[in-house]
C-alpha cells in the first residue's frame, strides 16, 4: 500500500495505491491522518488504484472527514471502483463523502 | 502324447519309403544286370563251344577222310588179302592224326582166312610197326569198332578207349563197312585217333577263370573230366551242351555261376552296403533332427511357461499397485488415474498411493533396467515406501531411509529414480522429495514442471541426505508424474515423444481419466507400429477439496494471507469469482478482531478458519481460543447517521452481516466459533 500526496496551490490530492486492508491502514493511518491539517481546505482522496478497503479504512477516510466538517474544509472521493463503491453504500459512506 | 507318437511313425514311414525305393531300383538294376551278364555268357559260351566244336570236327573230318578215301583200295583189294596191311600203312602214312589202321576181315568171308586183321600204328619215334590184330585173346570179332559198323552199315566213331597196346593214351577209332562188288560186308576199314589233343584244345576254353569243359561219348563215358581242382560241388553252374557231329560226344562248357555273376555279385553287395549305410545316416539324421524338434519343442513349452510365470509376476506386480478407478471414490476433492505400460511382461515402473491421516501418499519410480530383477526391485521398492510412510509423515525422510534401506542390499547395482509425494488435503500443501526421476508437471493457470532438486536415485548411496520441498497446492491445481517411458517413447523414424508434445497434452481441464485416455492415445498416435521400449508410467492427482484450512497467528500482518484463501474457497464453491473480494473483506473483518482483541497483548496466539463449500452455500468457521466475544451481539450501526454522529468504529461487523447471509456465534469448549456463510 502506497499514498502519495501532492499539493497544489489550496488543494491537497492523496492518491492511494494498493489495497488497503486493516495492515495496510495501519501502516498509512499517519500519513493520512495528517492530513487533517489540511482538512480546512480541499482534499481529494483518488482512488482510482485502490482495489480493496476494509473498515480500518474506511475509519480513516471518516476521520478525515470529520476533522473537515470541524475546520469546514471538503473531502472528494474519486474514481472509485465499482467494489469500493459498493463498500460504500453498504456502511452509508455514499451520503457522506462527495463521490467524483 | 498322440501328437509326439504320430511324428516318428511318419519318420519311420519316410525311412521304409526312402529304403523301398532304394531297394526296388537296386533290385531291378541287379536283375537286368543279371540277365544281361546271363545272355553274355550264353553267347559266349556258344561261340566258344562251336569254334572249339569246328576244331575237333576238323580232325575228326579228316580222320574220316582218311578211312573214306581208302575204302575202294580196300575194296579191291579183298581178294588180295595180304596187300590189306599196305593199305592200312597209307592211312597212317598219309594222316598224321591217325595213330594206328587196321582191315579187319568178316569171319568166315574168306575162308583162308577165318581172323584177319593186319594192324599198322605209329610209335613214338615216328616209325610204322604192324602187327596182326588177329589173335585168340583179343577177338577182334566181338569187338564194338567192328560190330557197331557192320549192323549200321556205315561210319561209326568208338566209345573212346584206353590204348593198352601202346602208351596208355585215350584213343578213339572209326570204323566202315567194306562192301564187296556181290554187296556182302566182307570187312572194316579202322583209324584210331588219340584223343589227347582233345584235352588240350579243351583246356584252352577259358571262357572264365574258373570254366572248364568237359567231353562225353556217345554212351556218357568222359572222355575230358572235370578239373581236380576249382569248384566244389555246392556252387551253382551253367552247363552249355554242344553235339560233336557224327562222334555223338558232347561237349560241355561249365560256367560257375560266380564268374557269370561275381563281379555283378561284388558291386551289389557294395551297393547294398552303401545303401545301408545311407539309409543308416539318415535314420540317424531323423533321429537326431526328431530329438532336436523335440528340444524346440520343449524349448517351446518352456518359452510358454516362463511367458505364463511372467504373466503371472505382471499379475502380481500389477496387484501391488492400487488399480482401481477412482481410487477413493467417497472423497470428491481427489481425481486421481493412474497407469502403468510395461514394455516386457514385467517392468520395473511403480507407482504407488494411499491416504493416511488427511494426507495422499503417493509415488512414481523407475526401476533401471527391464524384466524380472527391475519388477523385484520395483516390489522392494513398494514395499519399503509403503512400511515407511506408514508412519512418517515427511517425504523427504520418506526418501532418506528408503534409499538407505534399498542401498544396503543393492547387490545388483540397480538404482530407482523416484519421486514422493505426500499432500496436506486439510491445507493444500504438498510437501515433495525427488530422487532423481523427471520433474513432474504442475497444472495451475499454467502447466509447468515442479521446482524440483534433482537430489541422486535411491539405491546409490547410502546415508544420502534427500532435501524435502514444498508448494501450495489449490483447488483445481494438478499434478502429473510420468516415467521416461512416456517422453522417451519412440516412433518408428526413432523420434522420442519428447516434453513439449506431453505438455501439449496436458493443457484444458478434463477428469484425471480423461487427461490419461487423452496422452495414452497420443503417445500411441505418435509411437504407430514401433515396439514400446520402455515402460510407461502415469500418475494424475486432481485437487478439488470443498474444504479448506489456514491457520493464523494473533499478527495483524497474517490478514494478508486471507485473500489467496478466500479466492480458492470461493473457486471450490458454486459463487462468482466477483463475489471473492467482498466475502475476503467479511472475512478480514472477524478476523481482525480477533487478532487484535482475542488474546492479550504480547501473547501468542490463533486463529483458524476453515471454509467449507457446502451444497447451498460457502461456510467460514472462524475458531479461537481467546476470550469470549460474540460480534453479532453488537449493535447495529446508524448507516443513515451525519457526519458528527458517526461513530468511527462498529463498522467492521456491520459489513459482515451486510455480506454474509448467516451470521451465527457459539462458545464452546472455551473457543470462540464464528460461522460465516454465503448462500448461493
Amino acid at each position: 500500500m502506497e499514498v502519495k500526496i501532492e499539493r497544489e496551490n489550496a488543494v491537497v490530492t492523496a492518491y492511494l495505491i494498493g489495497r488497503l486492508d486493516t495492515p495496510a491502514s495501519l501502516e498509512i493511518a499517519p500519513q493520512v491522518n495528517g492530513l487533517s491539517a489540511d482538512a480546512g481546505g480541499k482534499v481529494i482522496l483518488d482512488c482510482s488504484e485502490l482495489s480493496y478497503i476494509s473498515s480500518s479504512g474506511l475509519r480513516i477516510f471518516l476521520t478525515l472527514r470529520k476533522a473537515a466538517a470541524e475546520k469546514g474544509g471538503k473531502i472528494i472521493v474519486r474514481n472509485i471502483s465499482n467494489d469500493i463503491r459498493n463498500v460504500f453504500m453498504m456502511t452509508g459512506f455514499l451520503n457522506l463523502f462527495e463521490i467524483q | 502324447m498322440t501328437k509326439k507318437q504320430l511324428i516318428p511313425s511318419k519318420a519311420m514311414l519316410l525311412v521304409v519309403v526312402a529304403a523301398f525305393t532304394l531297394e526296388a531300383t537296386a533290385l531291378v538294376q541287379f536283375w537286368f544286370s543279371q540277365k544281361g551278364l546271363r545272355e553274355e555268357a550264353e553267347l559266349r559260351a556258344e561261340s566258344e563251344l562251336e569254334a572249339t566244336r569246328y576244331e575237333i570236327m576238323d580232325i575228326i573230318d579228316q580222320a574220316e577222310a582218311a578211312v573214306r578215301n581208302s575204302v575202294w583200295i580196300a575194296q579191291w583189294c579183298l581178294n588180295v588179302p595180304d596187300s590189306l596191311g599196305r593199305v592200312c600203312r597209307r592211312i597212317v602214312e598219309d594222316n598224321p592224326v591217325v595213330a594206328g589202321s587196321t582191315v579187319a576181315l568178316v569171319p568166315g568171308y574168306r575162308a583162308d582166312r577165318p581172323l584177319f586183321s593186319p594192324y599198322v600204328c605209329r610209335e613214338e619215334d615216328g616209325s610204322f610197326r604192324a602187327l596182326s590184330l588177329a589173335t585168340e585173346e583179343y577177338d577182334y570179332p566181338h569187338q564194338e569198332w567192328f560190330v557197331r559198323p557192320l549192323e549200321l552199315r556205315e561210319g561209326y566213331w568208338s566209345e573212346p578207349y584206353i590204348d593198352e597196346g601202346g602208351g596208355e593214351m585215350l584213343m578213339t577209332t572209326y570204323s566202315m563197312p567194306i562192301v564187296d562188288a556181290k554187296g556182302t560186308q566182307a570187312a572194316v576199314l579202322t583209324a584210331d585217333i588219340s584223343l589227347e589233343w582233345l584235352k588240350d584244345l579243351v583246356g584252352r576254353m577259358k571262357v572264365y577263370p574258373n570254366a572248364y569243359c568237359t567231353v562225353s561219348s556217345r554212351q556218357g563215358q568222359e572222355m575230358v573230366s572235370p578239373p581236380e581242382t576249382g569248384i566244389d560241388g555246392k556252387q551253382k553252374t551253367f552247363v552249355y551242351d554242344s553235339e560233336v557231329g557224327r562222334t555223338g560226344w558232347t561237349l560241355s562248357l561249365i560256367i560257375p555261376e560266380n564268374d557269370i555273376f561275381g563281379v555283378l555279385r561284388r558291386v551289389g553287395s557294395i551297393v547294398g552296403i552303401l545303401q545301408l549305410l545311407g539309409l543308416l545316416i539318415i535314420i540317424l539324421m531323423l533321429q537326431s533332427f526328431l530329438r532336436s524338434e523335440r528340444r524346440f519343442r520343449e524349448l517351446d513349452k518352456q518359452r510358454e511357461r516362463i511367458a505364463g510365470e511372467l504373466k503371472i509376476a505382471t499379475g502380481i506386480q500389477m496387484s501391488m499397485v492400487p488399480k482401481t478407478f477412482p481410487p477413493f471414490p467417497e472423497r470428491h476433492d481427489l481425481d486421481m488415474a493412474a497407469t502403468i505400460v510395461p514394455a516386457k511382461e514385467v517392468g520395473g515402473d511403480l507407482y504407488d498411493f494411499f491416504i493416511r491421516d488427511e494426507k495422499l501418499f503417493f509415488c512414481v519410480g523407475d526401476v533401471s533396467g527391464k524384466g524380472i530383477p527391475a519388477a523385484l526391485v520395483m516390489a522392494v521398492t513398494r514395499t519399503t515406501f509403503r512400511n515407511l510412510s506408514s508412519r512418517e509423515d515427511s517425504p523427504g525422510r520418506i526418501v532418506t531411509a528408503m534409499n538407505d534401506s534399498l542401498s544396503s542390499m543393492n547387490e545388483s547395482n540397480m538404482f530407482v529414480t523416484f519421486f514422493c509425494g505426500v499432500l496436506d488435503m486439510a491445507n493444500g500443501v504438498l510437501r515433495y522429495c525427488n530422487a532423481g526421476h523427471n520433474p513432474p508437471r504442475i497444472l495451475t493457470d499454467a502447466i509447468r514442471a515442479l521446482p524440483v532438486v534433482p537430489n541422486l536415485p535411491l539405491g546409490i548411496m547410502q546415508g544420502f541426505e534427500y532435501q524435502e520441498q514444498e508448494t501450495p497446492f489449490r483447488y483445481d491445481d494438478a499434478l502429473f508424474l510420468y516415467t521416461d517411458g512416456l517422453t522417451e517413447a519412440e516412433n518408428a523414424a526413432h523420434e522420442q515423444f519428447g516434453e513439449e508434445r506431453m505438455d501439449n497434452a496436458l493443457h484444458g481441464r478434463k477428469s484425471a481419466a480423461n487427461h490419461l485416455e487423452n496422452i495414452k492415445g497420443q503417445v500411441a498416435g505418435f509411437v504407430g507400429d514401433a515396439p514400446q521400449s520402455d515402460d510407461l508410467t502415469i500418475l494424475f492427482i486432481h485437487y478439488l477439496p470443498n474444504r479448506f484450512q489456514i491457520k493464523l497467528k494473533n499478527s495483524i500482518d497474517q490478514i494478508e494471507l486471507l485473500p489467496a484463501f478466500v479466492e480458492e474457497a470461493v473457486k471450490a464453491s458454486k459463487l462468482t469469482p466477483d463475489l471473492s473480494g467482498s466475502l475476503n473483506l467479511a472475512l478480514e473483518e472477524a478476523v481482525t478482531n480477533v487478532i487484535m482483541y482475542a488474546y492479550p497483548e504480547g501473547k501468542d496466539g490463533e486463529c483458524c478458519i476453515d471454509a467449507e463449500a457446502k451444497e447451498d452455500g460457502l461456510t467460514f468457521t472462524i475458531t479461537d481460543s481467546g476470550k469470549a466475544f460474540d460480534p453479532t451481539a453488537k449493535e447495529e450501526v446508524n448507516i443513515d447517521a451525519g457526519v458528527a454522529e458517526r461513530p468511527i468504529g462498529g463498522l467492521g461487523i456491520h459489513l459482515v452481516r451486510k455480506i454474509m447471509d448467516i451470521t451465527e456465534y457459539e462458545r464452546k469448549d472455551g473457543k470462540n466459533i464464528l460461522t460465516l456463510t454465503k448462500k448461493y
